[in-house]
């Protein structure tokens, strides 16, 4: 028993290894095969059996018909001869030749016999029938005593003399097969009679029964598959057999038993005497094996047929179901992967599919049951992690929070309630709230508000101020605020109370500080979003007399209109108000969430004065400065004027020399005269370039081209740059840069630049000097760039550049670019140098871009801005 | 004085160009100006007669440089500088480089015209010099090797036997490639034989 549960288990696994691993279809041919062979096992055996036992059945009835077919054709034989006894006894040439005769039983005669011809009573029949001429016709008397005999071979007669009566039947026609001597002959008889109708004794014709016979007898039948025989029923021997060789006549019948298949049947219309002879028919065995092995190898191809057909249209069943159960699973492990997440189950090593989708489906149900685990688990989890939050909460909370039931009992008291009121929790749990923590005249309202929340039920919470007392005796205020907890049956009220001791602090505080305002000796006012004052300090008199306004009434529009820009933009705005010579400088600072804008003012009057002190001296540093340029131009622009005036002297002294030689063409002349005007021009140009780089102007600012201030700077320049060898490169914006500044001044930070660059350039080899000046625009600033390819700038003196007397030359004052930077800040411009030493240095300016074109220069003053 | 001789006017600025144009042109001389150095360089060719007006002052190839640059070139054509005012100290530069002359601006047309006229005469001078030069070395360069050698050591006035010693040959044989030399150098004179001698060597120690 343990070994069989052994064997069980370890063969169990092997097997299902193995269904595994077989795919579908080769188990349905598996299974296909090893039916098919079971049925077809089983059938053979039965069906087998079966068509032996209808075989043989069948075959006994083919036997037997054969040898009754054979029997009729042996029996008709017997009954042509007989039909031939007759006709030759009643034959009319009998009856003639017996006429005359009479035969008495004394007499003592000598057989008549003819041998080897017919007598006359013998008419020639034999070769019509096709019957075999019989062995003996014999003609007896009425005693049976041979009187006349027909003899047809040459063997001698068995019956020589007589025939026993008892063998003749005197009425009419008998047949009989008796044993004469060693054969068997057909004895047929007939009575005789002369032609008057005497009845004269018998003929008799003996006939031969051997394999002639016999042979003649079965003409037509196949003597291969059959054999016919006489048996003696006596000694169960072969008298005759229709072939002697096979059969030997005189052989026991027990001795063919083996070899063939024997079909006895009895002759009795025959039946002689002495003899009864049997008619054997013999069908071979091995044939009857053949033709019986024949039907068997026919039978078993037809089963063999039928269980192949079964294999194929069940493997093919199983196959389709298989194919079938294929795309189930195919279609499941892409839905498993698609919507659940699972990973391939590893069904594509393939295999048994039923085993498959019977794992498939084990393992998507240990998948679902560990989803709903792991919800589960989250869940727990959760609910663990809101109760420790909750717990968290009570327990970080800032306020005091405190549980009541109904009845108003403390029951829960958090750390921040102890804490606040002094009080440890288990003291606190039981206790009546207003009771233990509220004085005495503040309970009604407590109460009331406790009464209000639970008819307010859930939405505006009952939220109150109190005073509340800590266990000691000192009263501090607070603000509580009361959730309603109402369960099914049981109401629990929070609360939640909030220690606004500083608030209130707070609050006093900033009461006292409103007074700031007030005390302010600078004006202060506050204006609403419509422009309506709200408030004004003492000190904004001047400012409401100016505006002819009060508190409570509107401001005039132009301010009212800054108040609404400032808030609009949320940046803070400054204006300035000229009230009959003092002057005001006004912040707007915007609140917006208030939707006020407070005005700052302040009395700048004094500092004004102070800057346009400051700026006069400062122009006049820009004109000491400029004059100190030209001072360094000076050579440059008298050489410049020289060309002109060379030019005019040798027009002219060449317009004498013609004239005095009389070779003046007047056309010539009238030529090299326009020419000398021109000169003269152009000198006198020269000279007002000049004049304007000296003079001293008013700062006037106008709107103009950058490009063109650009060009105008390069032209006075130009006997500088042929005498440095050098062009200056210009790289300007394809459209005007419009630009509101001073031009003198810019046109003087132009130079000073160039003029910087120049120097710079002056070390270096005069084909390799480039000096370029690029102008453009960007993010509604113009900008130039003045660069050169000179020596550069070391970094340590970058920092310091534009400071005021910081000069790297020799004669210089060091004002240049400190000048410049004055004179660029007072445009809101911006000027920096870049370098790389050894590769040359760029100074960039950037000026505000003119906003609107064509609009004139506004007051200087509203520009200027103290540094 | 030679009629093909032009002047040469080389300045950047066209007013003072065309100007001087016009009183060089009253005193009968042509006149050819040109805008820069390189514009003159791409017209002028060794040979041609005259003087040159050069502009210190320049973009591009200045005064000077031009000057330097013909001289390494080999031509000789006489360089009048007109300088400005306080280039003084470049004008002594170009003299030392080997100006003819300078003139400050402004000028005196007379003062102008009297140096161009001195430039002009110093030049055909030296063109009729570096003729006779020319022929003489086409004369040398006619002479066999040997006469060539004979020549040399008359020359250095050595006598008919020293020659022979030198060269290895007879004093009759010195004899007859004397004669033939003489003949061929078209000398009268050992005297003027000599003179060639020496006018072709200074030549060739010159370049």
């Amino acid at each position: 028993m343990e070994a069989a549960m052994l064997n069980r288990i370890s063969i169990k696994p092997l097997l299902f290894g193995l269904l595994r691993r077989l795919p579908m279809p080769w188990i349905a041919i598996l299974v296909g095969l090893i039916a098919g062979l079971a049925i077809w096992s089983v059938l053979d055996q039965i069906q087998s059996r079966q068509v032996d036992k209808i075989f043989g059945q069948e075959l006994r009835v083919q036997l037997d018909l054969r040898a009754h077919e054979s029997l009729m054709r042996f029996e008709r034989q017997l009954a042509d001869y007989a039909a031939m006894t007759r006709l030759l006894a009643s034959h009319r040439r009998l009856s003639e030749y017996l006429e005359p005769l009479s035969w008495l039983e004394k007499d003592r005669f000598i057989p008549l016999v003819y041998k080897g011809f017919r007598p006359d009573w013998l008419p020639d029949i034999f070769d019509q029938n096709e019957l075999s001429p019989p062995r003996l016709i014999l003609l007896t008397d009425a005693w049976g005593q041979v009187r006349e005999m027909f003899q047809s071979g040459e063997e001698p007669a068995p019956l020589a003399t007589r025939v026993d009566t008892h063998l003749l039947e005197r009425r009419g026609l008998r047949s009989l097969i008796e044993h004469i001597g060693e054969r068997l002959y057909l004895l047929s008889s007939h009575p005789i009679e002369d032609a008057n109708g005497y009845p004269m004794g018998h003929l008799v014709v003996l006939v031969a029964i051997d394999h002639a016979f016999l042979a003649a007898s079965l003409h037509g039948l196949d003597l291969e598959r059959a054999a016919v025989a006489i048996v003696d029923s006596d000694h169960q021997r072969i008298v005759a057999s229709v072939n002697a060789n096979a059969l030997m006549p005189g052989t026991q019948l027990s001795d063919w038993e083996d070899t063939y298949e024997m079909t006895l049947q009895p002759l009795p219309d025959y039946e002689g005497a002495a003899s009864s002879p049997l008619f054997a028919t013999f069908v071979p065995h091995a044939a009857v094996e053949r033709m019986s092995r024949h039907v068997r190898i026919f039978e078993r191809r037809q089963r063999f047929i039928a269980a192949t057909v079964f294999v194929m249209v069940f493997t093919g069943v199983i196959y389709l179901v298989s194919v079938r159960l294929n795309k189930v699973l195919k279609r499941m492990t892409r839905f498993s992967q698609r919507a659940l997440g699972i990973a391939d189950p590893g069904f594509h090593r393939g295999g048994n599919q039923l085993l498959l989708l019977e794992d498939w489906i084990k393992h998507f149900t240990q998948l679902v049951l560990m989803a709903r685990e792991e919800m589960n688990r989250k869940h727990q989890a959760a609910m663990r992690e809101s109760e420790a939050l909750k717990v968290a909460m009570m327990e970080a909370s800032l306020d005091a929070l405190v549980t009541l039931d109904h009845a108003g009992q403390v029951i829960e008291f958090n750390p921040a309630a102890e804490r606040r009121f002094g009080l440890e929790r288990q003291a606190a749990i039981g206790t009546s709230f207003a009771a233990q923590f509220l004085p005495r005249d503040t309970r009604p309202a407590f109460r009331r508000l406790l009464d209000r929340s639970r008819h307010l039920r859930r939405a505006p919470q009952g939220r109150i101020e109190l005073l509340a007392l800590q266990t000691d005796g000192t009263e501090f205020p607070v603000e509580i605020s009361i959730a309603l907890i109402e369960l099914e049956d049981e109401r629990f009220y929070t609360l939640y109370i909030h220690d606004i001791t500083s608030r209130k602090q707070a609050e006093q505080e900033i009461k006292s500080l409103a007074r700031f305002a007030s005390e302010s000796p600078n004006p202060i006012l506050r204006v609403s979003a419509d422009g309506l004052i709200v408030y004004a300090n003492t000190a904004s008199r001047p400012l409401l007399l100016a505006w002819q306004a009060d508190p409570g009434m509107r401001l005039p529009e132009a301010w009212g209109d800054d108040v609404a820009l400032a808030l609009g933009t949320g940046q803070p705005l400054e204006r300035e108000f000229d009230i009959r010579g003092q002057i005001y400088s006004l912040l707007f600072a915007p609140i917006r969430d208030l939707g006020y804008v407070n005005i700052y003012a302040r009395d700048i009057t004094a500092v004004r004065h102070a800057e346009q002190e400051s700026r006069q001296h400062q122009a006049e540093l820009v004109h000491v400065c400029r004059l100190s340029t030209m001072g360094e131009m000076a050579t440059g622009m008298a050489h410049e004027l020289n060309q002109p005036l060379a030019a005019i002297v040798n027009y002219a002294n060449g317009c004498s020399r013609r004239l005095q030689g009389g070779a003046g063409e007047t056309e010539a002349l009238i030529g090299a005269m326009t020419q000398i005007t021109a000169q003269a021009k152009r000198a006198s140009e020269i000279i007002r370039r000049l004049r304007a780089l000296v003079g001293k102007q008013p700062p006037i600012r106008a709107q103009m081209d950058l490009n063109h201030l650009v060009r105008e700077v390069r032209s006075f320049l130009e006997f500088e740059t042929s005498r440095l060898g050098l062009q200056i490169n210009l790289e300007l914006d394809a459209t005007t840069i419009p630009v509101q500044v001073d031009l003198v001044q810019i046109e003087q930070v132009l130079m000073n630049l160039i003029g910087n660059a120049f120097d710079a350039l002056e070390d270096c080899p005069e084909a390799q000097r480039h000096l370029c000046i690029r102008t453009g625009t960007r993010d509604g600033d113009a900008w130039v760039v003045v660069e050169d390819n000179g020596p550069g700038i070391a970094p340590e003196h970058l920092g310091s550049l534009f400071d005021p007397f910081v000069t790297t030359k020799e004669g210089g004052m060091g004002m240049g670019l400190a000048i410049s930077q004055t004179i660029v800040d007072n445009h809101e411009g911006r000027i920096w140098a870049e370098s790389e030493p050894g590769h040359g240095a760029s100074f960039h300016m950037t000026l505000p871009l003119a906003q609107t074109p064509g609009q004139p220069a506004s007051n200087p003053e509203n520009h200027w801005k103290p540094k | 004085m030679n009629t093909d001789a032009t002047v040469f006017i080389v300045d950047d600025d066209q007013a003072m160009r065309t100007s001087l144009q016009w009183l060089i042109e009253a005193t009968g001389l042509a006149v050819q100006t040109y805008e820069s150095a390189d514009a003159f360089l791409a017209s002028y060719y060794p040979g041609r007669a005259g003087c040159l007006l050069l502009d210190v002052r320049m973009p591009g190839m200045s005064g000077l440089e031009l000057q330097s640059h013909l001289k390494r070139q080999g031509y000789r054509l006489p360089v009048i500088l007109i300088t400005g005012h306080g280039d003084v100290a470049m004008a002594v530069k170009a003299m030392k480089a080997g100006a003819l002359d300078f003139i400050e601006k402004p000028f005196h047309d007379e003062d102008l015209l009297r140096s161009i006229h001195y430039a002009l005469a110093f030049d055909q001078k030296h063109r009729a010099h570096d003729l006779a030069r020319t022929e003489i070395a086409g004369r040398i360069a006619d002479l066999t090797p040997r006469e060539h050698e004979v020549m040399a050591l008359v020359t250095e006035g050595q006598s008919n036997k020293e020659i022979a010693a030198t060269l290895g040959v007879s004093a009759k044989t010195v004899e007859a490639h004397r004669a033939r030399v003489m003949e061929k150098m078209r000398a009268e004179s050992l005297a003027e034989l000599v003179r060639m001698a020496l006018l072709v060597a200074s030549e060739t120690a010159l370049s």
